[in-house]
């Protein structure tokens, strides 16, 4: 089934991917849905007689609430409640200190501008260098590698705090009946959802049915239960006895349902002109907001052979007045490679060396240099010139970046049921946050029952479905796609049994013979049945069967290696993204337009995350500035590279997702190309061009000693 | 957002007339209305009366006629017309480049096809502190420019305050340098509200040119432009100038505001540049006018590279950079430099495969 032999790589005289997948021509079975409007995502329920939520939240970094005209809020025509905590600490923008419940989203805007709050601003902090005001000195060893090296390499890259920034905000609705509750979320985790929310809607979880269709994104801050949006949704439907409703506005959004941390990394490398790395020593601080911790930096990630660790005390996370995280689309990586892929290149400059031969020397494993061969060939690398050699106005830039993940473990459930009239269901009670899921579960599905993906209708996001994952760490497919064709296989040797007796064939091995390949059942390798004519000798009942035992999706890890080609306008400092090939494994492809669009979706968010993203906090008052979409930039059409994508199949075994991996690359590879193009390093995200002509008017840094 | 009447003028006399009714407290005008939603879903406009001037023309066009005219070498633009239509008028692209490409650059497609050469000049400036609910900054009647001491990359270099805003339109720069005049009407009597009907005889005419249509901080801080209330642009008109070019440098180049634009007219006398008029935008709280530059790019040959640059160097005299944006130092010749160029049909080629 799913561990079958992989497809030969692709080359340039056939399509890219053709053969890498079990299904390479299935397009998105929610794609028309999507498109066209018809598909209800949780912020659409807007139900009849429902109850309207909205937080009072803290406009400044730190402030304490000292005074609201509640009389007010509480006068305006359809407001039922109105809960302020006078006297109550703000400790970030967003932060959530009251709420209002109203008849509508109206009665909700102006009972909340109603209250008119006044607030004692606090003094804040909004960077990790805030707290982190001076560099720990280097260790012993480090300071006797850095005075015998003939080179050495001390820098600190920085990246910004980075909200999810999901189209859809976070909340839900619940609709409230005499004989059940529906929660409409829009959640990363439909089982979690129902885990965390009985006790607010104080009914038995029998009578709880969490309903998650279609997800306006997620990336990871939609997991963890019902979230505070819903759970006040459903504390206000419990105690109204109706209808409830509480979604985010964008500003909300963008400050309060969690970031990727900021990132701070000091590198101190020792080493020889011949690129050999001596020693030294790598550390790291998050900007975790005001939680105390998930602020990660995952440098040096085991890519490469660097030699140099980080001491047991070299992580630290710094709080500041802004909102916790969320785990971000591979929570800590991103951040981490963009230090090490950047600081990589710093020293293959400073030794004269040609960042591929030397990446392609510190590789860990044969894989990435293989990845590394072909992607050179695909991206032109023979046309790279000589860091900072180019003298035109416009120069061209050339970055490498990699990627890995862990692996997926066992989990999840599934079954599938097969209707008398021939009609297929693959259900499984995870949820499709728009990336393939849904899809992926047909494929699967119909891939072992050995019909066509037409008769599949998939049945997700819905709490009475087999118990599915929460969509993280990259795991649904890897536990999913081994666990629904599980299930099919048990279908097909069922609705097989019942085609073997009614063709005479008796004994243990009736079946023997049978199969179902393209939608006929054969015996003996010769068509014997149309799908349909053997579906109606069904019972009534059709046939379900669930998967049995927990499936091991296989072993193997995920690598990546991305090529980035950008150019850099070197009076503006505006860089144009140009080409990207993203080459990537993930085990076994089940879904190829899928998990194409998955790596194309990690090279446009990770190019936003290296040239614009970044949350802008005002460094006095603490509050965000840009809690919007307009100043909070993400790539637009203009500014799309060609982006070519390779599924990497060879020597690949077992199933894994592909959601994080592929982003892990992409700001380390734009990083090295404006390095490649203007000769200094950029050592902070996003690489605006501020930032470019800064570093181009400085000094090189590093290098020889004196 | 509050609830709020609609009105729908036919005249622009009617609109003036609605502007003072005393009925109303806090009228507002709709042209698009791109600018006007964004104030009132982030709650900083309170109106009791929109008036919508989408559909309305100037008085005595035939309905369907183009609303971009050109006569006795003046083009007129009417209010109302879209962003794509000026770019996309013939008139426009052969006759003043530089505002076809400068409006090209606008926002996207979906704005530029409901907002209004009007509104356009008119929209509020896009500093986020003025645009935030939470910052009570010195346009919003408070007593301080959280800009001076916080987050000020995309504020102005030019000005001496009170307030950093930088100017937002993309079309004002073009007119300020094409002769641009601004044609303003208002509602002439006491106003009853019978009297509607007869706006033709009460109609109040002006027309201001655009070196006067907007005014720095420090002469109000709460508005930007000279308008007296009641006033409403019917149109603008302008000269032609063929040798124009605008260049715009931008973070995103999809619908992203910009970091620094030039706007130049040239006239040649042979290779060299017999005169020029530039404008800088997103520098300074309005339009900026570079009459030393103009004075030091007489005489050059847009060839003479060496020549080209010390004239747009020129620039950034009298620039008073704020923490974070004294990058537009070294973006503002370089912009100009490029607008020479393209006004002189001779753009640098910064596209590359």
């Amino acid at each position: 089934m799913y561990d079958q032999t992989p497809s030969d790589m692709p080359t340039t005289t056939r399509p890219a991917n053709a053969g890498s997948s079990l299904n390479d021509n299935a397009s998105r079975l929610d794609g028309p849905a999507k498109a066209s409007g018809r598909a209800k995502y949780g912020r659409d329920m807007y139900l009849k007689d429902a109850l309207y939520v909205g937080f009072v939240r803290c406009p400044y970094g730190a402030a304490v609430l000292k005074d609201a005209n509640t009389d007010a809020a509480k006068s305006i025509p359809g407001v039922l409640e109105v809960d302020v905590p006078l006297g109550k600490e703000g400790k970030y923008h967003g932060h959530k200190m009251g709420e209002v419940v109203a008849e509508s989203p109206l009665a909700v805007k102006r009972a909340l501008r109603a209250l008119k709050c006044t607030w004692e601003k606090k003094p804040v902090k909004t960077r990790i260098t805030d707290t982190v005001t001076e560099l720990p000195e280097p260790g012993e060893k480090t300071a006797e590698h850095f005075k015998s090296a003939e080179l050495t390499l001390e820098a600190v890259y920085t990246t910004p705090v980075q909200p999810h920034s999901c189209l859809e905000t976070h909340g839900g609705a619940v609709e409230w009946t005499d004989d059940k509750a529906i929660a409409y979320a829009s959640t990363q985790g439909t089982s979690s959802v129902r885990d965390g929310i009985d006790k607010h809607l104080n009914r038995p979880q029998s009578e709880i049915e969490v309903v998650c269709e279609y997800i306006g994104g997620g990336f990871g801050s939609k997991l963890g239960g019902p979230g505070k949006e819903l759970t006040s949704a459903a504390t206000a439907a419990s105690k109204y006895k109706r209808s409830a409703y509480m979604f985010d506005s964008r500003s909300e959004d963008q400050t309060d349902t969690g970031m990727r941390p900021s990132s701070q990394t000091l590198a101190r490398i020792a080493f020889k002109k011949d690129g050999t790395i001596l020693g030294g020593e790598i550390r790291t601080w998050g900007g975790t907001g005001v939680a105390g911790g998930g602020g990660g930096c995952n440098v040096p990630s085991g890519r490469y052979k660097l030699g140099v660790s980080k001491p047991r005390d070299g992580h630290k996370d710094v709080t500041h007045n802004g909102g916790g995280p969320m785990p971000a689309r591979a929570p800590g990586w991103p951040q981490g490679a963009f230090a090490e892929e950047l600081m990589v290149d710093e020293i293959a400059a400073l030794c004269n060396m040609d960042p591929l031969v030397f990446k392609r020397k510190l590789a860990s494993e044969d894989v990435y240099r293989d990845m590394l061969d072909m992607g050179a060939k695909m991206i032109g690398w023979e046309n790279r010139k000589p860091n900072g050699s180019q003298t035109t106005a416009v120069r061209i830039g050339y970055g490498i970046g990699t990627a890995s993940w862990h692996g997926t473990g066992p989990g999840g459930s599934a079954e599938v049921a097969i209707h008398p009239d021939g009609s297929v269901e693959a259900r499984t009670g995870t949820q499709d946050p728009g990336t393939g899921t849904r899809t992926m579960a047909g494929i699967a599905a119909a891939s072992a029952l050995g019909v066509p993906l037409s008769v599949v209708t998939v049945r997700i996001g819905h709490s009475t479905l087999p118990k599915g994952p929460g969509s993280g760490g990259s795991q649904v497919t890897g536990q999913i796609a081994p666990t629904m064709m599980n299930a099919a296989e048990h279908a097909k040797e069922q609705l097989l049994a019942i085609v073997a007796k009614a063709a005479g064939a008796t004994g243990d091995d009736a079946t023997k013979g049978f199969d179902i390949k393209d939608g006929v059942i054969t015996r003996n390798g010769k068509p014997h049945l149309e799908w349909k004519q053997a579906c109606e000798k069904l019972p009534p009942e059709g046939i379900t069967a669930r998967n049995k035992g927990e499936l091991d999706p296989g072993k193997g890890g995920n690598q990546g290696v991305q090529f980035v080609k950008l150019s850099v306008d070197t009076e503006t400092g505006v860089v144009r993204p140009l080409h990207v090939v993203a080459i990537q494994s993930c085990g076994k492809v089940i879904f190829r337009k899928g998990a194409e669009s998955q790596v194309i979706g990690s090279v446009i968010q990770g190019f936003s995350n290296a040239l614009f993203e970044r949350q802008v906090f005002d460094r006095n008052i603490g509050t965000v500035m840009n809690d919007n979409l307009e100043w909070y930039k993400i790539l637009g059409p203009v500014d799309m590279p060609k982006i070519e994508t390779v599924l990497w199949t060879h020597g690949q075994t077992g199933v894994r997702g592909i959601g994080e991996p592929p982003i892990v690359a992409t700001s380390g590879a734009v990083a090295c190309a404006i390095f490649n193009a203007v000769g200094r390093p950029v050592r902070d995200l996003p690489m605006t061009p501020d930032r470019i002509l800064t570093a181009m008017a400085s000094a090189p840094t590093g290098g020889a000693k004196s | 957002m509050n609830r709020f009447a609609l009105a729908q003028p036919r005249t622009f006399a009617e609109a003036s007339a609605l502007l003072t009714d005393k009925r109303y407290s806090l009228p507002v005008l709709k042209g698009g209305g791109i600018d006007l939603v964004d104030h009132l879903k982030e709650g900083l406009t309170e109106p009791d009366v929109v008036v919508n001037l989408r559909r309305v023309r100037m008085d005595g066009v035939a309905p369907g006629s183009p609303s971009i005219t050109e006569a006795n070498g003046k083009i007129q633009i009417e209010a109302e017309t879209t962003l794509t239509d000026i770019v996309n008028s013939p008139i426009i692209r052969e006759k003043i480049p530089v505002l076809a490409q400068a409006l090209e650059h606008a926002a996207s497609l979906q704005v530029r096809n409901v907002a209004t050469a009007a509104g356009n000049l008119l929209q509020r400036p896009r500093c986020w502190y003025y645009r935030h609910s939470q910052t009570e900054c010195l346009k919003k009647g408070g007593s301080t420019c959280f800009a001076v001491e916080g987050e000020n990359k995309y504020h102005a270099i030019f000005g001496d305050g009170p307030c950093h805003i930088v100017h937002p339109s993309n079309s004002a720069p073009a007119y300020m340098i094409c002769d641009g005049v601004a044609h303003v009407a208002s509602w002439g009597g006491e106003i009853t509200l019978g009297q509607i009907g007869n706006e033709r005889t009460m109609l109040a005419e002006r027309s201001i040119p655009f070196g006067e249509l907007f005014h720095m901080p420090d002469k109000g801080v709460r508005s930007e432009n000279n308008l007296k209330s009641g006033e409403v642009i019917t149109h603008i008109t302008c000269t032609p100038a063929p040798q124009s070019g605008f260049y715009a440098v931008k973070e995103k180049q999809s619908f992203d505001w910009p970091l620094c634009t030039a706007y130049v007219v040239l006239d040649f006398d042979g290779a060299k540049i017999k005169s020029a008029r530039v404008c800088a935008g997103a520098v300074a709280p309005i339009p900026w006018l570079l009459p030393k530059v103009d004075e030091a790019l007489k005489g050059i040959a847009v060839d003479d590279d060496a020549a080209l640059r010390k004239a747009c160097a020129v620039s950034t005299e009298g620039a008073k950079p704020m923490t974070d944006n004294a990058y537009k130092l070294k973006l503002l010749p370089a912009t100009i430099r490029r607008a020479v160029l393209i006004a002189a049909g001779r753009p640098e080629n910064t596209e590359v495969a």
